[in-house]
């Protein structure tokens, strides 16, 4: 390592650092170290990416199996009046393919200090001369890279499993609405991140936070089911906007120019709002723990 | 002299009076822990309804009224929201049972309390008895505030003379799920992480319980695999015996069934507890991470 030959020397006769460049708000440096670190981790334990691709199937057909026991087969009029598609099986895949991202922003992102503290590095980390913010766009960055594997593995399984097609000619518009909801997404991720640095206790925080997120967000069901206040809210969840996208996209194939800039700009409204807001929440938790000195506490 | 005294009657404590009040401490000791979290209090009442509202929304989706022509055809029964919010209410239950009973000995190990617990002078089988104790009572109240709910919002009606084969179909589901809860216990002291398996047993015993959904929609294969599920039968015959009463036509055939799978299940499952804990024992890894 390399130390100035000016730097003052302690009492113990170690050198202090004195070229340790003051933190800025993001660090694109560190951010990509801390995400090439834990995919590391992540690709440690490959088995992982089959079972979270997997698993999430178990969660999916229930809500199949349910609405084909109720219509008698995979589409009915009521559905089609309500969501403009007539198979619910490739409207519910799509959905779980899109809600794995959420999901990650609830559990992977959110709880990634949590994570470091169990692992004992909370502290340390936190001592280095990196801001928390490109520490937390790090875990984002790889933990999407693990999430985007699984996915993939859950929406090539489905389509073998339930026998349905997409169409992929419109990859661009798919892959472009995808980054706006993961940077939205982000956001999010950021404020759970805060939520859980003064709560500590994660798992039933993020059960709770996920559910309620599950609930509103048109995975099995359209929007137009929820009851006019919830829809509200449900537009609030940058996943739902997304979902109505790629469907289109992947479905019908085609969807209008004008449907799909509201919906691009609307994308980017929530992604600085998330951003604003998630930043804030985090940066307001991390003082209040320091305050308190419960950084490290379990 | 009177320190000695209590020491030698902890020691010398036998039988199955004493292995029940072990349990029952168990017990407790789990309702303090988790009652010192406020926000698992919160979880714990509004649980049982954010796992319903998905499925009736869904159902709603697809269906233009209470009632479903095609459900009847299957099962009898047209009204259903009153057949998922029964059939649901199960699953909190059984989670409750699977992870928090199956989990038990890791969470021990976790907190640093496994060894300790295990050198106390009861049956080793009773420090998975008595986490399954705590979550009986545990999913049991998700149950009474699942159907409660239910009823209130979504006028869900619930047969009264049918509430006592309900319970009783329910106990003898809940004896056959131990045995499996004990097998699963052993893969988590095996391969300590066995969160993974944790997750995919009962997500996929919950995918062969007609919670939501009769048997006939699954593929015949999985039909099969059902009938050897505990779960199979007592959700069936807990939500006859609720919408029908007692007179339901699936219950006696239901309880002879869970009674056979209750003899096999159980004794193999602490047959299979009991090897597994000495192995382990055997090498050390008792408290490995």
């Amino acid at each position: 390592m390399h130390q100035d030959a000016a730097s003052p020397t302690t009492e113990g006769g170690q050198r202090e650092r004195t070229d340790i460049p003051p933190r800025v708000l993001l660090d694109w440096r560190a951010a990509r170290i801390f995400a090439e670190k834990n995919l590391m981790i992540s690709l440690r334990y490959p088995a992982n990416i089959i079972v979270w691709g997997v698993v999430p199937i178990l969660w999916l057909a229930p809500y199949v199996l349910m609405m084909t026991a109720l219509s008698g087969s995979a589409g009915t009029i009521r559905f089609q009046e309500l969501s403009g598609f007539d198979d619910f099986v490739k409207f519910a895949i799509v959905g779980w393919f899109v809600y794995q991202y959420v999901d990650n922003a609830i559990w992977s992102i959110g709880n990634n200090f949590r994570w470091e503290q169990f692992s004992g590095t909370l502290e340390p980390l936190f001592v280095a001369p990196v801001s928390r913010v490109s520490i937390l766009l790090g875990a984002a960055i790889s933990d999407t890279v693990f999430t985007t594997l699984s996915a993939v593995v859950l929406l090539g399984t489905s389509c073998v499993l339930f026998g349905v097609s997409y169409s992929f000619v419109m990859v661009a518009p798919v892959i472009l609405t995808l980054l706006l909801m993961l940077f939205a997404l982000f956001g999010f991720g950021f404020m759970v991140a805060g939520l859980i640095l003064v709560f500590k206790d994660p798992s039933v925080l993020t059960q709770l936070v996920d559910t309620v997120a599950f609930t509103v967000t048109p995975v099995n069901y359209p929007v137009q089911a929820l009851p006019p206040y919830a829809r509200f809210l449900a537009y609030l969840v940058p996943a739902t906007i997304a979902m109505e996208v790629i469907r289109h996209l992947l479905i019908d194939a085609y969807i209008e120019m004008s449907v799909f800039l509201t919906s691009i700009m609307f994308l980017l409204l929530l992604l600085v709002g998330f951003w604003v807001v998630g930043l804030a929440a985090f940066r307001y938790a991390e003082r209040w723990t320091k305050e308190r000195g419960s950084m490290g506490g379990f | 002299m009177a320190s000695s005294k209590v020491f030698t009657r902890v020691i010398e404590r036998r039988g199955l009076r004493s292995e029940i009040s072990a349990a029952w401490a168990i017990s407790v000791r789990i309702w303090k822990v988790e009652l010192s979290y406020p926000l698992s209090l919160l979880w714990f009442i509004l649980m049982p309804f954010l796992w319903l509202i998905p499925m009736v929304l869904a159902g709603s989706s697809v269906s233009t009224g209470p009632d479903s022509a095609e459900l009847a055809r299957l099962t009898g029964i047209d009204d259903w929201v009153s057949y998922i919010a029964i059939g649901t209410g199960l699953m909190g239950l059984t989670l409750s049972i699977i992870w928090g009973t199956g989990m038990s000995l890791r969470r021990e190990q976790n907190v640093g309390t496994l060894e300790t617990l295990m050198t106390t002078p009861i049956e080793r089988s009773t420090l998975v008895l008595g986490s399954a104790l705590h979550n009986l009572q545990h999913g049991g109240l998700g149950v009474i505030l699942q159907l409660a709910a239910s009823t209130i919002l979504f006028g869900v009606t619930l047969n009264a003379w049918g509430v006592f084969p309900a319970l009783a179909v329910l106990a003898l589901g809940v004896i056959a799920l131990q045995g499996v809860v004990y097998a699963i216990a052993c893969v988590v002291m095996v391969a300590k992480q066995g969160w993974m398996i944790v997750e995919f047993i009962g997500d996929f015993l919950i995918l062969l319980a007609p919670t939501a959904y009769p048997l006939a929609v699954l593929p015949w294969f999985l039909q099969a695999a059902s009938l050897a599920s505990p779960l199979t039968w007592t959700v069936e015959a807990f939500r006859d015996a609720l919408i029908l009463g007692p007179g339901a036509p699936s219950l006696l055939t239901a309880a002879l069934v869970l009674l056979i799978l209750d003899a096999i299940y159980v004794p193999l499952g602490l047959l299979l507890y009991k090897r597994t804990e000495t192995w382990v024992r055997k090498r050390g890894a008792l408290s490995q991470f």
